[in-house]
Formats: structure tokens, sequence, C-alpha cells
């Protein structure tokens, strides 16, 4: 039994077809990239696993429906740390964070039964925010924003991770900083990523397993090295994707060397 | 930046409790010592404790005026206010909009027009002198957010703030010339348009001051128990769904609690604009987002508020009576002002 | 976009029902129109010279100063004030009316006539379309323009906005004189006066206080202070209204009636056959049961306008009180 499973996924806002007939599934300790240009679907993807739009065919997780999960019990295992967060009120970063922990108490009135404390704390600490930890959200950067959701992420501590664009306001610290913490989280046991990516070199660097998406359709799906193979990319793209890369890289070499 | 890394616990501190305790039945005591009719300071203490006591008051000169008069209109302003500001608050997290009120989204007309339509048509329950009106009220309440929700969701389904307020403003003159239309058609049993459109807390007996603490121990306490999940809308609705919380229930739950006590306030006080709005905000501006303090802040300064207002509305042009609304707007838009420039000064 | 055109038709109808219920709610404020003591200027004293015989034209000079010339009595009129129908009636000239304001309500067969707007909703059309003569209407809401709108065709208008009993007088006159109906009009005055005078002098309210209610507590208490016909009436009658210090009608609190203790009560609530009838329901208002009236149960209920309107039974109305307070002596 995989630990997700998703057959035949399909979203269409009236007569606008977002995703037909998408299939794949995730197995523990995988971590999958789904790539594909703008308007593949990628990201609605993520939002029907976490039941943000309605879709039809069957997404399985665990051996059961989602539809069948409780918000709560399907928190404490499938998170999702989504592209656009614009804050509204001046909520702390820890009160964006200690939201991350709402799954693990049943009630408002229930003290910290459950590690709540340590668990934000070591998220905090994780995502590099120790030191925002009471400034404002509507004070912080894109970056420190994205930061502050990939901290609640961690206090939520699901057992499958669903990023989407998880990097896309960070520089290359964090960049790396981010993949790495991500890529040992995987390590333990019964974990698995799902993350939509732009960028194909991390997609290749990080990921075990791909999907490749074009206009709602599945293109190509399984190990990364596969699906990220220069003919697939090529069409789906319609460039040449590895010289481009290449080109580009170069470019890095030429200066290294001039100077 | 500099961090103090001390560890806030996220509910209210006691002393911060006890400060509202204290000042909340403070500006109650001057609530009643201060009306339209003096009477010695002395005599109304001496009345209170007699009245506490049980012993008999009825032979006493201002017995009936403090008594029978000023402290349950007094109490009920606490508790209206208390209310219209729990719900406002309750709005503005679960719609993530800090203009969303039951006066900015027609909640209070649409229960204003449920209430006219029960007197109108002489929509009675037997034996429940008010419930006619309450219930249609709090039906209508109800039906105006589904209304005004279900069209938000359907022109932008971000629920962006222009949006809902825009169609809440629009909502609000529908169903008020709804309302005017109703009251011409059935002019001689509803004279009273002041009263629903600015409002009147005049002749409130215990009875009112009853159902009002009922209404706000039941539907208050189940918005004040959903703090949490509350803080999860007000960081935006697709987080909320994302850390666990039961949107659709969550969002019904809150909308039905407050629509009961918006139509309960308004069948009793008629419609008291900008106490659900201005209080929550005020209050967030000293206490934070955070609704587990926000909620219950705002229930106090909601009661404070509005006994405030009232007090304004019985003494200023004795012996005349402004009507409540009038007193809450100006009074509202002034603090409002005042806390919001002094507020962006420091920067936050 | 499918989305803008509902918005824009949205907007639309929101402006309209916007002035649609501003308007509304103006006309159905509980001050009543007539009793707008600002808005009108003094009552003329203005009794009719003209009336040779030969010649069968009358001209009056209505209560805004303007003159009006007839070439014959009015045998087709609307009215749209409550008072001014109750006049034409009381004059026996109900058959010449073609047309009432919505909330002419007296006599019953009033109702029988086609309505029209009033107040601030007057529509000009409806009124043409009746093709009356002559138009009676209160000073309060019509703008010049209206006016001017309805003489453009053809119809006279007449302002006649009577705010005490001298002005109701000067008002049943003028009706009077438009309509042919003089020498009733003159009857009917003296009546009045007959009336009145009586009154005065068997009356002898011994300085006694009386509060009038316009509207009851659950809505906010409005009384009727100086300047009113209510508080005329109670001058008349020896009485002291408690709210003299209030001018016009005016929302006054509940602790200044307790405290001013009225020896009677005068309540203009209408009852609808359920529940309290306005009397019990003062009578079990809880604080007010050491006030003078409620423990002697001295409140008359007065339900068909009575001592509001400036019309012929104002006299009725106050010997209504008369007597109440008679019986209740």
């Amino acid at each position: 039994m995989s630990m997700l499973e998703v057959k035949d996924l399909s979203v269409s806002y009236g007569d606008l077809h977002i995703l037909r007939d998408v299939s794949f599934s995730v197995e523990p300790g995988q971590w999958l990239m789904i790539i594909g240009p703008n308007g593949a679907g990628k990201t609605t993807i993520l939002n029907s696993i976490s039941r943000g739009v309605p879709y039809t065919g069957t997404i399985v997780y665990q051996g059961r429906d989602i539809r069948r999960w409780k918000p709560r019990e399907l928190a404490l295992n499938i998170g999702l740390l989504s592209q656009n967060n614009s804050m509204g009120y001046a909520f702390t970063v820890e009160e964006i964070v200690r939201l991350g922990r709402y799954a693990h108490s049943a009630s408002v009135l229930s003290g910290d039964k459950d590690g709540r404390e340590e668990a934000i704390d070591r998220a905090i600490a994780l995502t590099g925010l120790e030191g925002l930890r009471n400034q404002s959200s509507l004070t912080l950067s894109g970056g420190e924003l994205q930061r502050t959701f990939l901290a609640q992420l961690f206090a939520q501590d699901p057992r499958l991770l669903m990023l989407d664009e998880p990097t896309n306001h960070l520089d290359l610290v964090y960049q790396k900083q981010v993949f790495n913490l991500i890529r040992e989280w995987l390590t333990e046991n019964g974990r698995a990523v799902v993350s939509v990516v732009h960028d194909l070199s991390l997609a290749r660097a990080y990921g075990t397993h791909a999907l490749l998406l074009s206009k709602g359709r599945t293109v190509a799906e399984g190990p990364v090295s596969e699906v990220t193979a220069p003919k697939l990319l090529n069409e789906v793209y319609s460039m040449d994707v590895y010289s481009w890369m290449r080109e580009m890289y170069s470019q890095w070499t030429d200066e290294d060397s001039s100077t | 930046m500099a961090q103090i890394p001390h560890k806030r616990k996220e509910g209210l501190y006691v002393l911060e409790y006890l400060a509202f305790l204290a000042v909340t039945p403070a500006v109650f005591f001057l609530c009643v010592c201060v009306g339209s009719v003096k009477v010695p300071l002395g005599d109304t203490v001496r009345l209170i404790l007699d009245a506490i006591r049980g012993s008999d008051i009825s032979g006493i000169k201002f017995a009936s005026i403090i008594v029978s008069v000023r402290i349950p209109r007094v109490l009920s302003a606490a508790l209206v206010g208390a209310s219209l500001s729990l719900c406002g608050a309750g709005m503005q997290g679960l719609l993530k909009n800090p203009l969303a009120d039951g006066s900015t989204l027609g909640v209070s007309s649409a229960a204003s027009l449920g209430a006219v339509i029960a007197i109108a048509f002489g929509i009675t329950v037997p034996f429940l002198p008010f419930a006619g009106t309450m219930i249609m009220a709090i039906l209508f309440a109800f039906l105006g957010l589904l209304i005004i929700l279900s069209l938000a969701y359907k022109l932008d389904s971000s629920l962006s703030t222009n949006t809902i307020i825009l169609i809440g403003v629009i909502f609000s003159m529908f169903v008020s010339s709804i309302t005017s239309l109703v009251i011409t058609f059935a002019s001689d049993k509803i004279k009273h348009i002041t009263f629903w459109t600015m409002g009147s807390l005049q002749g409130n007996n215990y009875t009112h001051v009853l159902i009002l603490c009922g209404a706000l121990v039941i539907f208050g306490g189940v918005i004040l128990l959903h703090a949490r999940e509350l803080n999860a809308f007000a960081v935006g609705e697709d987080n909320a769904r994302n850390i666990g919380v039961n949107v659709r229930r969550v969002r019904l739950t809150i909308l039905i609690c407050v629509s009961a006590l918006i139509g309960v306030c308004v069948s009793i006080g008629g419609t008291i604009a900008f106490v659900g709005l201005v209080t929550p905000h005020m209050t967030r501006i000293i206490v934070g987002p955070n609704h587990k303090k926000l909620l219950p802040v705002s229930v106090f300064a909601g009661a404070i508020f509005l006994m405030l207002s009232d007090l304004a509305a019985r003494i200023l042009l004795n012996p005349l009576e402004l009507p409540i609304g009038v007193v809450t707007s100006m009074i509202g838009s002034v603090v409002f002002i005042y806390i919001f420039i002094t507020g962006r000064r420091k920067g936050k | 976009m499918n989305a803008k055109k509902i918005i824009a038709l949205i907007m639309a109808l929101a402006m309209l029902t916007f002035v649609f219920c501003g308007c509304a709610k103006k006309d159905n404020a509980p001050v009543s129109s007539s009793d707008l003591a600002e808005q009108t200027p003094p009552a003329e004293e203005q009794t009719p010279d003209e009336g040779e015989p030969a010649d069968t034209s009358v001209s009056v000079i209505d209560m805004l100063g303007r003159e009006v010339t007839l070439d014959e009595p009015a045998s087709r009129i609307v009215a749209l004030t409550a008072a001014d129908c109750e006049i034409i009636y009381a004059l026996g000239a109900g058959d010449l009316l073609v047309g009432r304001g919505a909330y002419c309500d007296y006599p019953p067969e009033v109702l029988e006539l086609p309505s029209v707007e009033s107040g601030y909703d007057t529509n000009i059309e409806q009124i043409i379309d009746l093709e009356p003569q002559v138009l009676f209407m209160s000073t309060m809401a019509q703008s010049e323009e209206q006016s001017k709108q309805l003489e453009d065709a053809g119809v006279h208008v007449v302002m006649n906005d009577a705010q005490n009993i001298e002005g109701v007088y000067s008002s049943i006159g003028m009706i009077g004189q438009l309509l042919g109906k003089q020498a009733e009009a003159d009857a009917l005055i003296a009546d009045m006066k007959a009336k009145f005078d009586d009154l005065k002098n068997k009356a002898d309210g011994e300085g006694k206080t009386v509060y009038f209610e316009v509207s009851p507590l659950q809505y906010g208490l409005w009384t009727a202070g100086t300047d009113t016909f209510m508080n005329e009436i109670a001058d008349m009658l020896g009485l002291v209204n408690i709210f003299a210090d209030v001018t016009g009608w005016g929302e006054v609190s509940e602790e200044q009636v307790i405290d001013r203790n009225p020896d009677y009560i005068v309540t203009i609530s209408m009852y609808f056959g359920e529940g309290p009838t306005p009397i019990e329901e003062i009578m079990s208002r809880p604080g007010w049961e050491n006030v003078t009236a409620v423990k002697n149960g001295a409140i008359l209920n007065l339900q068909n306008d009575e001592l509001s309107r400036p019309s012929p039974r104002l006299a009725e109305g106050a010997q209504m009180l008369y007597d109440f307070i008679n019986e209740a002596k």
C-alpha cells in the first residue's frame, strides 16, 4: 500500500480543465518533485490533496480516502506550505508558528500536554527565526514570512510534507538550508515530501521521484533522473533545456576564470 | 530589533484580567450614579445595597428610578455592547477583514427587517412576549449573512476585503429599503423608525437583561471557545484548512452565533451601529490580533463603550434623549481616528 | 464580464433604493410633519375679505403668503394631509375630493378615494393624473419646483399647515372659501370656538400635571412639549405639561417621567388587539408604580389622532381630555 495514492485526479472550473486524469503515488522516503511549465496544474494537485479545491477522482492516504479523514486527523498527517500567505493582521511570528500545533491539542482550554512549547521552539530555531519571534508578521520580508510558515509546518509535524515553491522568496543561503533541512527531515521513517518547484536543477538535486505535467496532463512519472531526461523536458518546455542550463553555468565559470 | 526572549502566555495575564474586571464595574457604577435625574450618591449606594440585601425599598424616593429603570438599562447597555463587540471581533477574524461588522455587512439591517416584519404581520409566539420579533430577527440576520457570503463567494472566491464590504454595504441599503417599504405599508403599527435605524435602550427591564445575558453566555461562550480557530481564519482561510481546522463547521458555527447575538441585540436595542466595528479595532491595537486576548477584552471594552455612550445619550440633552446610535457613531469615529493616528505614530 | 455587469446592476439598484429609503425614513419619523414648529412661517391671521356675490371668483392667501385665485369655487380637489381631508369632510364637501394623501384616514369614507404618495414622496404624476383644480398640501416637504410643475399642469396649489388652534380656524376659513362653503366654515369655526370656550370656562385643572406619550417605552419615549396641540389644549384646561421645557416632539428619558411624577398620562399609542393595551402596558412598567397617574389609574388612551392633528376634531379631543380629568378626580 502506498502512502499516498492519487488516481484519475481531475479539476476544472466551468469549461476550463486545470487537471485531467492525473495519477501518481508516493511511498515513504520519497521526495516527489512536481515540475512543468506555468499553468500545468502543479499547485492545483497540492490544493486538491489538502482539500482546498473540489476535484473528481480519488485521493487515498494510508488506505483511506482523504475525504473521509477528519480535518484535524488529516492535518496530523499531511501539511501544506502554500505559496501566497499574505497577512492581514499583525500576528507575531510565534503566534503563526503556534497555530501549527492546532491539530495536536483538542481544545482552546487544554494545556501543554504534548510538548507544544518544545515543538514551537524547535521549529523557530530550525528556520532561524529566533530573533524575530515576537515581531509582527506585517513587518517581515517575503523570505521571513515564508520561513515563518515553514516553521508553522514543522510545528505541525505531519508525515507528508507538501511544499509549493518552498524557497520562492529565499536567498541562496536559506534556499540551500531549507532543502537540506527537508532532506534530513525525510530520513526518519514513514515520511515523504511532495513539492512543486520551478528550478529544475533543484528538482534533480533533491528529488527522488518526479512528476512532469503539461497542460493539466501527466507527461511522465517516475525516478527523477528518468523524468528529467532531456528529450521529455525539451518537448514540454519547447526549448533546449539542457543547453540553456549549460550556457548559464558556463558564464559562471567564465567569470571565475577571468578574476 | 532588541528581543527580550520571554515566553508570553497566550491568554490574558491575570493582572490584565483584574484590570478589566475592575474598570468594568467602576464604569457600571458611574453610569448608575449619573443620569438625567440627579440622585444623591449616598442614596444610590444605600439603595443598591438594600436591593442586594433584599430589604424592602418600595417606599424610598428614588428607588424606582435607580432599581427599576437605571440599573436594568445600564446592564442592558453593557450586555448589548459586549455582544455586538464580540460579534464584530468574531466576524473580523473569520473573514480576515477589519471592516467586517454587523452594521457594515448588513446583518443588523437584516435583523431589523426580520423584527419589523414580525411586528407588521403580527408574528408572535404564544406566551412568549418577545419571541416572535426575536426569532425573526435572528433568522433574518442569519439569512442575511448567508446571502452576503454566498454573493461574495460568487463574485470573488478569495473573499477580498473590498468585495465583501461592497456587497455588505449594498445589501445593507437594499435591506433598509425593504424595511422602509414594510414600515410604509404598515405605518400604523410601526411608527418607530428611529428605533430601527438608531436604536434605543430605553425601557429595558430585567427580563431583557436576562435574555441578553443568556444569549451572551451561550453564543458568546461558543465564540470565545473558537479563539484558536479564529486566529487561523485571521491568518488566512487556506492556512486554517492546512493546519486542520474544520473550516466549514467553524464558519457555520461562528455565523450562527453571530446572527443569534445580533438578532437578540437588535430586537431589544434596535440597530446600534459602530460598536462592533470600533471596539474590536481599538482592542486589537491595544492587545494585538490574537483572539485569545482580543475576544475577552473586546467583551469588556464593548460593555464599557456602550455603557458610556448610553450615559452620554441620557444626560447630554437632558431631559431629551439622544438616539444611542448617534452617540456611538460620534464617539466611535473620534476615538477610532485618535487611536488610529497614535497607533500609527508608534510605528508598532 | 459577467461579474462586472452584476456589480453595475447592484450598484444601480442600490442607488435607487438608497434614494428611496432615505425619503421613506424621514417621512416615517415619529416627528409628525405638522408639528415641526420651526419649519413653518407663523400662521397668518388671514381671513378672506373678498367674496362679492356677483363675481364667482374666489381668492385666498395661503400659509406661504401666496395668493391663489379661482374663477369659481373648486369642484375637483385633492388633499394630501389628513387634517385637510378632515376639514373638507367636516364642511360637507367630501364629495369634491377626487384623491387623498396616503396617510389620510378620517373619516373612514376617505379611504375609498384614490390615494397618492404624500410628504417627501409626493408623486406629482399621480396628482396630475387625477386632474384636480386645487391641491391642498402641507408646507413641509414640497419644493418650489414641485409646486411649479403642478401649477404648469393647471393645478392650483394651496399650502396649508396650521401650528395652533388659531391656525386651524384660518385653514378652515381658507378651505371653506375655496370650496364655496364659507357659511359652513364659519359655522364650524364658531362651533369649535364655542366648544373650546365652554371647556375653558368650566375646566379647572388645578395646576395638575399631565404627561403626553407619543411613542411607547419599547421604542423610546417620545412626548409632545410646547408648540404642540396637546400642550395648547392642556393649557386651556388648566393642566401643566410636565415636558413644557421640550419644544415640539422629542425623545425623553424614562427617569424624568418618573421623577416629574405626572398626575395624568395621555398616550396616543394604537392598540392592535393583541398583547396588553397601551394603558395596561403603562400600568405594568417596572418603576412606574409610584407615579401618581399610574397609582390612580389616571391614563387616557386617544387612538385616533384627536390631539395631534390640526383638524376640527381637536375640540372633541379636548372634550375627551376634559371628561377624563373630571372622571379621574
